[in-house]
């Protein structure tokens, strides 16, 4: 079904690109190459490419991640942008503030930072739903928006500027950084360039085990399952004993944390210092597409990462290559998002007869009520046995 | 001079209130017609991308046409379309209705940006000239009335048209036929449509309605307030607009208050001049104000009761 | 009335497929003018569905309906209102929030100038209406604030409002006292009177036999047996219904009642609108009894079972379960401490539908130390041996256990929420509604397994709404009215006494 989707979406996408007169053919052809380093024509380094596609998978594996464990909770969490710039501006401000410290104290420090960070701006939403009942799609939204203007505040005329005019801010210490997976070296040639341009960093782990923990939590635990039993029915959930408001809060703060790490990530490991760049992150909006598309468990986030990854990073080649905007990208996973939510490719398999599969035999009744999480499915149930 | 005393003088002079009403216009229309889809159980966070979309097609049909008037019914027409859009999928589709808000949202930002490099490639949109933006109309007489004649009545002719609409709405949805069946259908579809009623026809009426008021006042912004279009030029106004129908209950009075008080912020912020304060803590403040309100709020703000429940025939 | 009456309804040849089960499988139904008549059959037996195809919420694949002889198609409530069908369904469509003349004219409002809604013409309609049909309303409250029998008594105007001359009545009597029952009965007889038909739904054989002139008994989809009402019994009914015999009643040796479980002393709390709902409660459970709380609904029970089992906060009195208070623990601990709790509505509160049998089976213990490390890592093969245990225990038809419970009928949902909280061996058992809406089969089961939980010494407290019920299962009977215990009675205490109390008559004889 979510492969489905996607298919569905790009040929949608190519109608629109035809239509307005660009050739779909070289503007997927783009994507491709800058993506996945396929079929470039245009001499891009594939390796380079396939790295540049990893720099983009590594926030949006922690942040889709951070959309998807609010989802189990029947909470939808759109401020991961701005629990992933709170994350990113604690970073910075450790990493400068004690930029002389060594590796093995800074790094965790920056790392906890952020997501302490994250946590908190995430935790907002979820004090405000667990006692007011606010309703956290505004809240959230809300706080993404103070984070933007709080980091311009902070960068520009702020206290973490570089120097008046600049609206960057003063590099973090060289023990917060993380390292590359390749040498920092100019000389060392790797598939035919110098090592030091493939960027891509040991942050990847960081957010392939973020991937773990949270399946781990969600699936193994008992908080994972209070989680989920919110999720689908408060009243269950409160019968059990389970305090709704705690495990509101709780899943919020977890949340956070891991956009927040998302944040200090890419600080400590791409960018050592805040710029203009992050006014236009859109990484915590993607990464709502990509916990839909990934239906929640931690294999399909990852692989919806890469998939979105790719299109961003392949979004800039298009844009040079086919003279076709960059935003498509941006078409393309709002189409995503209305195949998945609204279940077209299911429809239109109900329309033709050799695709019609047998009505599933269990439900009964017409659905009476929508889960609270509506977007997940039980195609995302859990491994129910080790 | 502190702060807080620059904004308190601030706050007693004409100028303020004239551009707080016309903010506050700017979120009003959306906000209706968040209140409208609301009321009739669709729930609809995609004003901000349906005012994105109309802001851009009305520059795209003045630049072409210069024609005003044929520009913002272009700019209505291109919100009634992404509504349709939203309608669809959350009613015809049954979606996720928040899910299918937010993709309304990142397609309109994508396409707008995506097909401004289409059409206009790598330059400017391009500026529409004086004559051809919403006019700005003096009502004779009226405008003369000291303080209250520059607020109310020196204002561009959206704000008058906003008004009229206001009260429209607020008629329209509590003393008429048409309203009880709105809000039957969003209290309670099964209901409804037991009484006859056809509760997709009111539904798609109600989110259609929510695009067009949504695309007028895109327009306002684009060809009115300004005279180009940018990408993301809206810059969450219609996230702050749905803050105002909840914070305004639900009814279109209530969003009203709610989007003047939101419009006070921004009016402050623009006349940020006069104040000692960096200008993008003072951003900040139409923001922390949605969340020091929904703060205050306590649980006292009710949806409609199938708000964002898809409605399926036959079901209980 | 005889067979050369003409017919209001002929639905020939229904058949209507849903997902995974076929609803009505080759429906014959007719109903003659002017006559009550009832259908009956199981839950899901297919009821609703042929009265959802007759009001035209839903169509059915195949077949025709016949109104007053003519084949009409019926394309949606609009058609059905035109031709004078009128339904008043088991969960009413009324809105909480608008008056009840609102909720009376919706559909059909007056409107004066461009289409304004005319409040004045609404208030005499309505006033007409209900001089002619005896029918006392306020067009001008809300409808929330009204008691049941006063928003099914709107749903009936609603109906006449549209000129309904065939009536249908989806299990009217589900919420109503028996008094409240009765006086619907001349409501209905009255309504025959002025010409009208009616369609009575019903799963209550004593009702049913009471108040129709004929009965269609449906099953699995397909009708099993046209009966005329006087010709016929329960046990006819209730065997063509099951399609086996049944046996009415429960089977059980007397109670041999062992000391003091639980001794509540003047409790009081609130209900979920912050109102009084219970105001002074006391009794005493025993060891090795069943008491059965009888009363209307909404008159404290719900509210009582919650503060025991403690997911509702007492605001005085105490509970105590041995010589431990138990008043402010929360359903956690008091679970710990041998208090099991069948929650009355099973698919929102006593399970989560999504999970499967094996998520479901440890609802409330996730954190016990026999399912989870630590209280936070849980034994997944510990809990799956649980389940598998419970399934074969109690008889859970299914597949697996990694079945989601969403998927399994009424009875096997019950049947996994009984085997949970009975499978803890509790100390007491507070048991809400524990039949409501499954099957006769697995009430039987339940029933059974109730009385087994008694006789192994546990102290039982049930509370049901189907007044036969509590009697043939309890020991002793406690009334309960406006959220006090009114009196404890004997198990043989005559119907007619129980529904008096029930509605705060009969307080003489009343040992609270």
């Amino acid at each position: 079904m979510p492969l489905g989707s996607v298919v569905l979406a790009f040929v949608v996408g190519a109608l629109i690109v035809g239509v307005t007169g660009g050739n779909p053919f070289a503007a997927y052809g783009a994507l491709l190459c800058g993506g996945f380093g396929f079929i470039c024509t245009s001499g891009e380094n594939p390796a380079l490419q396939i790295s540049n596609t990893i720099l983009f998978v590594i926030p949006l594996i922690t942040t889709g991640v951070a959309v998807a464990l609010p989802f189990r909770a029947g909470l939808f969490n759109i401020g991961a942008e701005g629990q992933l710039l709170a994350g990113s501006i604690a970073c910075t401000a450790i990493g400068i503030k004690f930029s002389s410290l060594p590796t093995p104290i800074l790094l965790p420090m920056v790392l906890v930072g952020g997501m302490a960070a994250g946590a908190l701006w995430a935790g907002v939403a979820g004090v405000l739903k667990a006692t007011v009942g606010a309703h956290e799609v505004v809240t959230t939204i809300m706080l993404n928006y103070v984070a933007q203007w709080l980091l311009r505040y902070l960068i520009i005329g702020g206290p973490l500027q570089l120097a008046p005019g600049t609206s960057k801010s003063l590099p973090i210490g060289q023990g917060a950084r993380l390292a590359t997976i390749l040498p920092n070296d100019n000389t060392l040639i790797i598939f035919g360039l110098p090592s030091s341009v493939f960027r891509v960093h040991t942050g990847i782990v960081i957010a392939l085990v973020a991937a773990a923990v949270f399946a781990f939590l969600l699936w193994r635990t008992s908080l994972g399952y209070e989680i989920r039993a919110v999720g689908q029915s408060q009243k269950a959930a409160r019968y059990a004993g389970v305090s709704v408001r705690r495990t509101i809060i709780v899943t919020m703060l977890i949340a956070g944390a891991f956009s927040g790490l998302a944040g200090a990530i890419e600080i400590a490991g791409v960018d050592h210092n805040l710029t203009d760049k992050y006014f236009s992150d859109t990484t915590g909006f993607d990464a709502i597409a990509v916990a839909l598309l990934g239906l929640g468990s931690a294999v399909g986030i990852v692989m919806a990462a890469v998939l979105f990854g790719a299109l961003h990073a392949g979004g800039s080649v298009m844009q040079a290559d086919a003279n076709i905007s960059g935003n498509l990208v941006y078409v393309l996973q709002a189409l995503i998002l209305f195949s998945i939510a609204a279940n077209f490719v299911g429809a239109i398999r109900q329309q033709i007869p050799g695709l019609r599969r047998p009505p599933p035999s269990a439900p009964a009744a017409l659905p009476a009520e929508p889960p609270a999480a509506p977007m997940m499915t039980e195609a995302a149930a859990p491994p129910a046995e080790a | 001079m502190s702060a807080l005393s620059d904004i308190l003088h601030l706050l007693f002079t004409a100028n303020l209130w004239q551009a707080a009403l016309a903010a506050a216009v700017l979120l009003l229309l959306p906000a209706l017609g968040g209140v409208i889809s609301e009321r009739s159980g669709v729930v609809n966070i995609a004003m901000e991308g349906m005012m994105l979309t109309g802001a851009f097609f009305g520059v795209v049909a003045d630049l072409a046409w210069h024609n005003v008037w044929a520009a913002t019914a272009v700019a209505m027409l291109a919100g009634g379309v992404m509504a349709t859009i939203h309608g669809i999928v959350s009613i015809r589709f049954r979606a996720d209705q928040i899910v299918s808000g937010i993709a309304i949202n990142i397609f309109a930002t994508g396409l707008t940006v995506f097909l401004v490099n289409r059409i206009y490639g790598l330059q400017d949109v391009g500026h529409v000239g004086q004559g051809e933006l919403l006019p700005y109309i003096n009502i004779p007489v009226l405008d003369q009335i000291p303080f209250f004649g520059k607020v109310l009545f020196q204002q561009n002719v959206i704000v008058y048209v906003a008004l009229v609409i206001l009260i429209l709405t607020q008629v329209v949805l509590f003393r008429t036929r048409l309203g009880l069946r709105i809000r039957a259908v969003g209290e309670h579809p099964q209901a409804a449509d037991t009484a006859g009623i056809n509760v997709f026809a009111i539904r798609y009426g109600a989110v259609i309605t929510s695009g067009l008021l949504s695309g007028l006042s895109g327009a306002f912004l684009a060809i009115g307030i300004s005279n180009t279009f940018v990408p993301n030029m809206t810059d969450g106004r219609g996230y702050i607009a749905l803050a105002a129908m909840i914070f305004g209950k639900w009814t279109p009075l209530g969003a009203f208050i709610a989007c003047i008080i939101f419009g006070l912020g921004q009016a402050i912020y623009d006349n940020n001049s006069t104040i000692h304060i960096s200008q993008y803590l003072l951003s900040m403040l139409p923001y922390v104000l949605v969340l020091v309100v929904l703060a205050g709020l306590v649980g006292r703000s009710t949806p409609p009761a199938a708000d964002g429940l898809p409605y399926v025939p036959g079901s209980e | 009335m005889s067979d050369s009456t003409p017919l209001a309804v002929d639905m020939r040849g229904i058949t209507k497929q849903f997902p995974g089960v076929l609803a009505n499988d080759h429906v014959d139904f007719s109903v003659r003018q002017g006559e009550i008549h009832a259908l009956v059959g199981e839950n899901g037996a297919g009821k609703s569905t042929l009265m959802n195809e007759l009001y035209g919420l839903i169509h059915p694949d195949s077949g025709e309906i016949l109104i007053d002889g003519k084949a009409v198609p019926i394309n949606g409530p609009r058609d059905a209102i035109s031709l004078g069908i009128g339904m008043v369904h088991q969960h009413f469509m009324l809105i909480p929030v608008f008056s009840v003349g609102e909720n009376i004219m919706l559909g059909r409002e007056p409107v004066t100038g461009p289409g304004f809604y005319d409040r004045g013409r609404a208030r005499a309609a309505i006033a007409d209406l209900t001089k002619r049909y005896g029918l006392a309303l306020d067009a001008d409250a809300r409808m929330g604030d009204l008691p049941v029998g006063l928003q099914q008594r709107a749903e009936i105007v609603k109906v006449l409002y549209r000129g309904a001359n065939i009536l249908i009545l989806d299990e009217p009597t589900g919420v109503l006292t028996p008094q409240e029952s009765h006086e619907l009965f001349g409501v209905l007889r009255d309504l025959v009177k002025n010409g009208k038909t009616i369609i009575f739904i019903s799963h209550k054989l004593k009702e049913v036999l009471e108040i129709s002139d004929r009965i269609t008994v449906m099953r699995r989809g397909k009708v099993v047996g046209h009966l005329t009402t006087k010709d016929t019994n329960e046990e006819e009914i209730a065997t063509l219904m099951v399609g086996r015999e049944v046996l009415l009643r429960v089977d059980k040796a007397a109670a041999r009642p062992g000391g003091v479980a639980l001794k509540v002393e003047d409790l009081t709390a609130n209900s979920d609108q912050s109102v009084p709902a219970l105001k002074g409660v006391s009794f005493e459970l025993r060891f090795g009894e069943i008491l059965g709380i009888a009363g209307v609904e909404g008159n404290g029970q719900s509210e009582l079972m919650e503060v025991l089992a403690g997911t509702r906060r007492a605001t005085g009195g105490r509970v105590m379960l041995g010589g431990r208070n138990i008043t402010t623990m929360d359903a956690n601990t008091e679970r710990d401490a041998g208090v099991a709790f069948i929650p009355e509505d099973r698919r929102g509160t006593g399970l989560v539908l999504g999970f499967s049998i094996a998520e479901n089976s440890i609802l409330g213990r996730e954190r016990a130390a026999k399912f989870s490390w630590r209280h936070f890592v849980l034994r997944l093969l510990a809990i799956r041996e649980w389940a598998r245990g419970l399934v074969k225990e109690f008889d859970i038809r299914t597949p697996s256990i990694d079945v989601a419970a969403r998927n399994l009928s009424g009875g096997n949902q019950q049947k996994v929420i009984v085997a949970r909280e009975m499978g803890g061996k509790p100390k007491v058992l507070l048991a809400a509604q524990p039949t409501r809406g499954v099957d006769i089969g697995a009430i039987e089961f339940i029933h059974r397994q109730i009385v087994k939980e008694r006789d192994d010494g546990a102290a039982v407290l049930l509370v049901s709404a189907e007044l036969d019920e509590v009697r043939s299962l309890s020991d002793r009977i406690a009334v309960m009215y406006e959220g006090k215990i009114v009196s404890i009675e004997g198990p043989d205490t005559p119907e007619e006494r129980l529904g008096l109390l029930m509605t705060g008559g009969g307080m003489k004889a009343g040992a609270a």
